[in-house]
């Protein structure tokens, strides 16, 4: 009763979103119509295609590489073609565009020594083309990561079997390797087309009219509550299009394989594909960390004297602060959660998990606004105290990034056999004591895993803190973003580095944790 | 000679020798088991055979083509040899029939059907690996190897996977393919009854190094040390002062009067007989019978002296 309860307050926001969409006035939706869906439709579709496309491009092959050859800095680029996830999509899009603005650094340069190309190069960069490649270099590594993952899953034996079979390197990754993964690259790109969705900074910046940037236009420029609500409703509905063809991708793939448990050899590459090798992996670490994250440096050492370091601590406190105690709740919550569904073993424990996990789809624009109309216009919730308290900021963040916290511990719980509980409880252990002596000891490390992972989401999160943050209550995120559009790029990079930073540190934790248990495993 | 192995050596990693001066060869057509415990090597002396891993020393020749020696090392792409791997990676995301003809050159598409009725896998072609038995996966492994028409077959721990009852069936299935083929075949195998009802030959291997490699008749009855005698069923050792050496439980006899005498200390049934443990001359030893005995019985054993099984 207990985990539906959760469940169903959880989903609260969605039901009255759902609710008012169906109340409001037919004309708005006239108007949606005619003049905004299809170019917000066709902008979010191309958009996608792009940074699908870059995503694919820097995620697959050097995840390929990594995991067939041995070559040196191997780890070096295994551990670093990672760390662009510390890079928010909205960083890194203010950075591109400083950077290829006629003021730029890159426009500069070549106006200082190709003075006759400086035409050339000066163009208008704020362009959707620009900022879906943009999109791509701070989101590969989701392909990347599922990529590394499937391919080394796929162990020694089909590769040994191929090269039985006559085929080459080359053969093995595209006849083999990538079948087989696909399944595994999908959920990648999944995530990233999710990401694209929720996108409202950086596709705010560069003015391309996206559902995200809609519903933030309809809603507070235009005051049309209306059309906020109802572009919200077209974009959940797009994003669960995507999620059934998704799905329908994952079954028509119809296998089905055990991981391999026997690792693959490491190659020694020749030195032509050694060239190879390098280039491909060099490519997405200066493009999508190595570039941005310089340019943010250099910029926050030009602004060194004009820093507030007591504004910036205060700032690095309260995203520190909010992201982990959102953290804490949602490891927490999907503990429970979890638990109840492999100790109780009932079909509907198993749904409400699944429902639960949507919340992760949903744009964090479209949950602030649903939330806001819950306790300001659904009868019983209306509490308008609440809104712009730290608890609905929280109760955002947990219903959105539920699914993220839930997903290392939930792989960690289905290792541990049936038998375990079963052989607990002929011991006469309660549930509680099952949870407490024998799946907390062996899953601490997973919740230590799922504690990192969501709080380097949320640190990075803007739509929804820019939506429900408390009165005068900042965040890195929500500052730079602010520096941002206010044309002050330079100043905001020191919140950017701070955030890059922090991220940084806790994915290189995050691997090193990772790492050592798949050795010890 | 078909396949040559000359001085084939092995080392891990650190040094350690695995495969030390191994040296045998195969006629074409020929079946030959490669015996030995878990751990020594088996699989690394397939992989060195197929290519995927590459011989410390020596030199490997098959079809009168040096394929390993310590100047030339032909790819694994290249050598024109059959594996089956002990865990049989049917690839999953292709059918039974698109993982036979996977990478097949097109010259041998004309031997699917042949290859199929003769693996009986006709009517499964559509099928992907995930719903094919454990026997249909192994036979369309035998079947995606042996359309290739290979030079060699090798055949990696192919029925550790299988259940018992349906183990024995597929075992013949293969052998009788093999023969039909003609294919030459090693065998791995830690499961000697497997060596036994497939080879022409056998190959016991241990400590890194070769123990014996003989027809299975006489791996049996003149084995060369007291390794190869176990491996085919144990021997009881004989020291009294007229006989020296090893027999088998199975040639000794239970008579009325003898000089040997053993005192049974167990008596296990074990359906067509009983199996008797118990001391002779202060040694172990097991014997055979049609009777039950009790413990702490005295029975009078004979056996042929020509029996006695020595060791150089």
């Amino acid at each position: 009763m207990c985990c539906i309860g959760i469940v169903l307050i959880l989903l609260l926001p969605i039901v009255s979103l759902c609710q008012k969409a169906f109340e409001s006035p037919h004309n708005d939706l006239y108007y949606l119509w005619d003049s905004l869906l299809l170019d917000y439709s066709l902008n979010t579709l191309y958009l996608i295609l792009i940074a699908s496309s870059v995503s694919l491009f820097f995620g697959i092959f050097p995840a390929w590489l990594v995991s067939t050859y041995q070559f040196r800095f191997r780890n070096f680029f295994d551990l670093t073609l990672y760390l662009p996830l510390a890079i928010p999509t909205y960083i890194m899009a203010f950075t591109y565009s400083d950077l290829l603005s006629y003021t730029g650094s890159f426009q500069s340069l070549i106006r200082h020594h190709f003075p006759l190309a400086s035409d050339i190069v000066n163009q208008d960069y704020l362009q959707i083309e620009i900022l879906g490649c943009i999109l791509g270099f701070a989101l590969y590594p989701y392909v990347y990561t599922a990529a590394r993952v499937s391919f080394g899953f796929v162990g020694a034996s089909y590769i040994n079997m191929s090269k039985n079979l006559g085929l080459s390197n080359n053969q093995i990754f595209y006849k083999v390797l990538l079948p087989l993964s696909r399944p595994a690259i999908f959920s990648g790109l999944f995530l990233v087309v999710m990401e694209i969705l929720n996108e409202y900074g950086a596709v705010k910046y560069f003015g391309v009219n996206t559902f995200t940037t809609g519903i933030f236009k309809a809603w507070f420029s235009m005051g049309n509550e209306g059309t906020a609500i109802q572009l919200s409703f077209f974009l959940v509905f797009f994003v669960f299009l995507i999620l059934f063809i998704e799905k329908q991708s994952q079954k028509s793939a119809r296998y089905f394989y055990k991981a391999n448990t026997n690792k693959i050899v490491l190659q020694i590459p020749s030195l032509s594909k050694q060239v190879f090798i390098y280039l491909v992996c060099v490519l997405p670490l200066i493009l999508c960390f190595v570039i941005p994250f310089s340019h943010i440096f250099m910029n926050s050492i030009r602004e060194f004297s004009t820093i507030d370091f007591g504004h910036l601590f205060l700032l690095c406190l309260n995203s520190v602060k909010v992201a982990s105690f959102s953290a804490l709740m949602i490891v927490l919550i999907a503990l429970f959660l979890l638990f109840v569904e492999k100790i109780s073993k009932h079909k509907i424990s198993t749904f409400l998990n699944q429902v639960i996990s949507l919340g992760y789809v949903i744009p964090g624009a479209v949950i602030g606004l649903g939330i806001i109309l819950l306790f300001t216009q659904t009868p019983y919730f209306k509490s308008i105290p609440l809104v712009g308290s730290f608890f609905v900021l929280i109760y955002a963040y947990v219903f959105r990034f539920l699914a993220v916290g839930k997903s290392p511990i939930k792989s960690s719980l289905e290792k541990q056999p049936e038998s375990f509980d079963d052989t607990a409880k002929n011991l006469g252990l309660s549930p509680l004591r099952i949870l407490r002596k024998i799946h907390l000891p062996i899953s601490g490390m997973a919740l230590v895993i799922s504690f990192i992972v969501t709080f380097i989401d949320l640190l990075k999160e803007l739509p929804i803190t820019l939506i429900l943050r408390p009165f005068n209550f900042d965040t890195l995120a929500t500052q730079t973003y602010e520096f941002a559009v206010e044309e002050m790029l330079q100043k905001s990079s020191v919140y950017s580095l701070a955030i890059i930073i922090m991220g940084s540190c806790l994915l290189i934790l995050l691997k090193y944790i990772t790492n050592k248990q798949i050795n010890a495993s | 000679m078909h396949l040559k192995v000359t001085d084939l050596c092995k080392f891990y990693r650190d040094g350690d020798c695995l495969i030390d001066s191994l040296s045998f060869s195969l006629e074409k057509g020929e079946i030959a088991s490669f015996f030995g415990e878990s751990g020594v090597g088996k699989t690394t002396f397939l992989k060195c055979l197929s290519g995927l891993e590459n011989i410390d020393s020596g030199s490997i020749e098959l079809n009168d083509r040096v394929l390993n020696s310590f100047d030339t090392f032909v790819t694994p792409q290249k050598r024109n040899i059959g594996f089956v791997f002990q865990d049989c990676p049917l690839f999953p995301h292709l059918t039974l029939k698109e993982n036979i003809l996977f990478n097949l050159d097109i010259n041998f598409y004309s031997k699917l059907d042949y290859m199929l009725s003769l693996t009986k896998l006709e009517a499964l072609v559509d099928r992907y690996p995930h719903q094919l038995s454990g026997g249909e996966q192994q036979r369309t492994c035998i079947a995606r190897a042996l359309i290739r028409e290979p030079d060699l077959l090798l055949l990696d721990e192919p029925f550790s996977n299988l259940d018992t009852a349906i183990k024995n069936s597929i075992r013949d299935e293969i052998y009788d393919i093999i023969k039909i083929l003609q294919t030459t075949t090693i065998l791995v195998t830690h499961d000697i009854h497997d060596s036994l009802n497939i080879s022409d030959k056998i190959l016991v291997f241990n400590s890194g190094k070769l123990q014996q490699f003989d027809s299975p008749e006489n791996v049996y009855s003149h084995p060369k040390n007291l390794y190869c005698a176990n491996i085919l069923g144990g021997v009881n050792k004989c020291v009294s002062p007229l006989k020296h050496g090893y027999i088998r439980p199975e040639n000794i006899k239970i008579v009325k009067f003898s000089s040997i005498k053993l005192i049974v200390k167990s008596c296990i049934f074990e359906g067509k007989e009983y199996k008797i443990s118990g001391f002779s001359n202060n040694q172990s030893w097991t014997v055979y019978s049609d009777s039950s005995y009790k413990i702490n019985d005295e029975l009078n054993l004979q056996f042929e002296e020509s029996d006695l099984i020595e060791f150089n």
